[in-house]
């Protein structure tokens, strides 16, 4: 028994040690969010907390923040909404449909699977600048309106419905387009959610596309712009954590809102977005 | 006439729309159409411009100069210390970020109060974007904060070590540690759970250890699962840009001084930086046949063991 507890409270001490390693630089992100330049780094009274980094975050003269909060918006949602259609497609016509080719299209999905993107990010870039996209929301959301690890995802979903209701909504006179439309794929309602926080989290925290094709500040996203503010100002550390919290707030609401899919999604997949 | 003719194209539609073969090639159509321009092409133009030279000022004087590129590139001793940079990141982050993965995974896996709690503090950095954590530690290691007072207890004077050019690459492996984390303990969990727990009776009757049952029980259920964590934790950390990106100012890659230049920052600095098409995607392509290599080693280590 007494062994028992010096390993449980050995345990308990482990454990609130990582976790306060782990939750530190978030206290002190948020804290020093809300302080004067002069507090940083001191302990303050409630009394002196302040929402003005907040403010100058959003209104500095030196940066558009509204305007990369809108861009950030636009190419968020314009990606998943890509997602939810075309990986969607690709998938139902992989796990239910008998059709000449479809092997190579699958072969083609779980190839592409595993190659990095670095691999053609160079002419991707030359694309993009020949069709005169730089500096615009299509270089940002056009090359990713598809993910072949999703339309794989998804696919393993498709393969577990049972292939009755497909033929139940034939007799009611649905053609199999349309019992995908309207039977499968609200079926798919939580992997489809699954795949949406996925594709909502990597496009938001993305940074190696919006800083290769975007150099002009006025089409930067948070994430980017963020990085600017940062090397502008890096002595201003309660405006620059402000800006942290901001870009960041989003993305930890909706996991909150989706924490169990969330986990779940990532453990299955083995990846951000 | 007309309505029968109507009628006719309906059917012709209907038929269209309920057969596989028609349904089938629609629905893929969408993707295929993207993956052919979106990656099909730009994958093979990686490896046609690897044997160009070509600049991207000047696309169409581009010509075909057989192996040059990457015979410079394998002359140049930077390209080396790029590799040595990135090896020594995966060397350092992988092993502990597997570690802490398991530990964690372990911690929260125990009938303890509160462990929905630290699942959650543990999972976090890893949904958060890595400029954000890259910003926030280099806040965290400039002069003054209680990371700096911290660290003066043991004796080191200057912690910015962002900015040294001896622990600029153990600063991003850290950052990476501190996000992978989360993430490896998610899955490890997700495998301890299905250890079947007559095992453990069995082992107990048997007279084994806590420890013993970890060692003959647990890590060897665990095998693929640390299998599978360990080679995305290579891939990724063999990829890291962002926090690189992040911890140098104004966009400089490889700062301080280039001690954190690494393969993805050399044909990053070529490519797109310099506009060296042809040169950068020879960078590439060794990059890309660099992690082959690596993932086909591993998968080879892991069936020998077993």
């Amino acid at each position: 028994m007494n062994n028992k507890k010096i390993v449980l409270f050995g345990n308990y001490t482990l454990l609130t040690l990582l976790g306060f390693l782990f939750a530190l630089p978030f206290l002190y992100t948020l804290y020093t969010s809300f302080v004067m330049m002069e507090d940083v780094n001191k302990f303050t009274s409630f009394s002196n907390w302040t929402f003005d980094n907040y403010r100058m975050f959003f209104t500095n003269d030196a940066y558009n923040v509204p305007k990369w909060l809108v861009n950030t918006i636009v190419m968020t949602a314009l990606v998943i909404l890509g997602n939810l259609i075309i990986n969607p497609m690709a998938a139902f016509a992989l796990a239910k449909l008998d059709f000449a080719g479809k092997k190579w299209i699958y072969w083609i999905v779980v190839a592409t699977m595993m190659v990095p993107y670095h691999m053609i990010l160079i002419p991707v870039f030359v694309n993009v600048a020949q069709l005169g996209w730089l500096n615009s929301y299509a270089s940002l959301t056009v090359p990713f309106l598809y993910q072949c690890l999703y339309i794989f995802m998804l696919r393993q979903f498709f393969v577990s419905v049972p292939e009755d209701f497909i033929e139940a909504a034939r007799l009611d006179g649905l053609t199999k387009m349309g019992s995908f439309w309207r039977i499968v794929y609200p079926l798919a309602k939580s992997s489809l959610i699954t795949m949406s926080i996925l594709a909502f989290a990597g496009t938001w925290n993305s940074y190696l596309i919006p800083s290769t094709m975007v150099t002009d500040p006025a089409y930067y996203v948070l994430v980017v712009g963020l990085n600017s503010v940062k090397d502008l100002f890096f002595e201003n550390t309660p405006l620059i954590m402000a800006g942290v919290v901001l870009s960041t707030l989003p993305i930890l609401v909706f996991f909150f809102i989706f924490q169990r899919q969330y986990m779940e999604g990532v453990s299955s997949s083995g990846v951000k977005g | 006439m007309t309505i029968y003719q109507k009628t006719k194209k309906q059917s012709w539609l209907r038929s269209f729309a309920d057969s596989d073969f028609g349904v089938g090639w629609l629905f893929s159509l969408p993707f295929l159409l993207l993956w052919v321009w979106w990656f099909f092409y730009p994958f093979l133009q990686s490896f046609i411009r690897s044997f160009q030279d070509a600049n991207f000022a000047a696309l169409d004087q581009a010509k075909f100069i057989g192996l040059q590129n990457y015979v410079t590139i394998l002359n140049d001793r930077e390209f080396y210390r790029a590799v040595l940079h990135s090896l020594e990141i995966v060397l350092i982050a992988v092993p502990l970020q597997t570690f802490i993965g398991l530990l964690m995974a372990i911690l929260v896996n125990q009938k303890l109060k509160g462990k929905g709690m630290f699942r959650t503090i543990f999972f976090i950095p890893y949904i958060t974007s890595q400029i954000a954590v890259t910003t926030v530690f280099m806040m965290l290691f400039k002069q003054g904060t209680f990371v700096t007072d911290f660290f003066s207890i043991f004796g080191f004077g200057d912690v910015t070590w962002f900015a040294d050019t001896r622990y600029a690459l153990l600063f991003v492996a850290i950052l990476f540690i501190f996000q992978q984390c989360g993430f490896s303990m998610i899955v490890y969990l997700s495998g301890l759970q299905e250890v079947p727990k007559d095992l453990y009776e069995a082992g107990e009757i048997d007279g084994a250890t806590k420890w013993g049952q970890f060692r003959f029980i647990t890590v060897p259920f665990l095998k693929p699962i640390t299998f599978f964590i360990v080679s995305v934790a290579t891939i990724l950390s063999f990829q890291i840009y962002d926090q690189i990106a992040a911890i140098s100012r104004y966009g400089a890659l490889g700062s301080p001084a280039g001690a954190t230049n690494t393969v993805v920052t050399y044909f990053y600095q070529n490519g797109i930086r310099y506009m060296n098409i042809g040169y950068g995607s020879a960078a590439v392509v060794l990059f890309f046949f660099i992690i082959i290599t690596i993932t086909l080693l591993q998968k080879k280590l892991l069936d020998e063991k077993g």
